[in-house]
């Protein structure tokens, strides 16, 4: 990597490779933050459904909502959609869970099972 | 340059998945398909939560279903997305190794996913569960065999990537497709987080 240029370049360069290294930190501590978050979702909502203490009508909401949770955190820190340029990407994504919601809702409602 | 050049520490851009337009469109064009891939997982969700009491003869989900190997399952998908994101972070370091280490590493623990399904699938079947057996069948195996499916299929996609640019180091061709498919890995378990709450969990309170 050696800047033969001129004599201002070399520093500047390694400000912004400095910068660029802790940013780089700084997202792998975020992963590793999500990672065991998510750990601790999945091992709540297997423990609610596993514990007789629980009502079965409160586990399923509840287990649903951990399941919306720990997926924000796969969308938004592993995927990215919280960084820069990711407008398109929230729209495309936010109207396909839209259309989801409606599908499951209206599937359910349409099938008959009595 | 030319997109296909092995890139340097010193001309590294900050973004090599989005440096060209063709990476650009990617990128778009695939976040655009995640969504409709949503839908799409929606409709077979929609029906199988229609249809998940109809076991006619058959067994029940509540007797089939087996939380501990369903556990295990979870805890290998999760594992492998954040082995997917390391792969990534190694990437936007142009440290090319590390970056197939990562993958190699992902692509084993779903392996090792796929593994666990197939054995339960054959379990099922054992016990009289089958895609014809009554509607709960068609619509589980329906439901959780198109993830199992999308999981192959992200197996053989990532083992030609890293077979086909083995050598090449990290360029502004493959940077993007790397960069997608730890996207389309993710997506794969953010469905199966769906599949292990609602069919796996609700399964087991009725």
């Amino acid at each position: 990597m050696a800047n033969h240029h001129n004599t201002t370049e070399p520093t500047v360069h390694r400000h912004e490779e400095i910068q660029r290294k802790l940013a780089l930190k700084e997202e792998r501590k975020h992963h590793n933050v999500s990672f065991v978050m998510m750990i601790l979702l999945t091992i709540v909502a297997f423990f609610a459904i596993w514990s007789d203490k629980i009502s079965d009508s409160f586990a399923v909401i509840f287990i649903l909502t951990l399941a919306v949770v720990q997926v924000f955190f796969q969308l938004y820190v592993w995927m990215h959609l919280s960084h820069k340029g990711h407008d398109f990407p929230i729209w495309g994504m936010a109207s396909g869970v839209l259309v989801a919601a409606v599908t499951v809702a209206s599937l359910m409602a349409m099938i008959w099972t009595s | 340059m030319n997109a296909g050049e092995r890139l340097t520490d010193a001309n590294f851009p900050a973004h090599p998945e989005k440096a060209t337009l063709e990476g650009k469109n990617k990128f778009l064009g695939f976040w655009l398909f995640l969504g409709g891939e949503t839908v799409l997982f929606a409709t077979l969700f929609g029906t199988y939560l229609g249809l998940r009491k109809m076991h006619l003869d058959g067994p029940s989900g509540e007797e089939l279903f087996s939380l501990p190997l369903v556990f295990l399952a979870t805890m290998l998908l999760l594992t492998s997305s954040l082995t997917s994101v390391y792969a990534v972070l190694s990437l936007k370091q142009n440290k090319v190794r590390s970056l197939q280490g990562w993958f190699i590493v992902t692509l084993l623990l779903g392996l090792g996913f796929l593994g666990l399904e197939i054995y339960e699938f054959i379990h099922y079947v054992h016990e009289g569960h089958t895609f014809t057996s009554s509607a709960f069948g068609s619509a589980f195996y329906s439901l959780v065999g198109f993830h199992g499916a999308h999981v192959l299929f992200g197996i053989l996609w990532i083992s030609t990537l890293l077979a086909r640019n083995w050598n090449r180091g990290i360029t502004l061709a493959n940077a993007p497709k790397y960069y997608l498919f730890a996207l389309y890995w993710h997506f794969v378990d953010v469905v199966w987080v769906f599949i292990f709450t609602v069919v796996y969990l609700m399964g087991k309170v009725g």
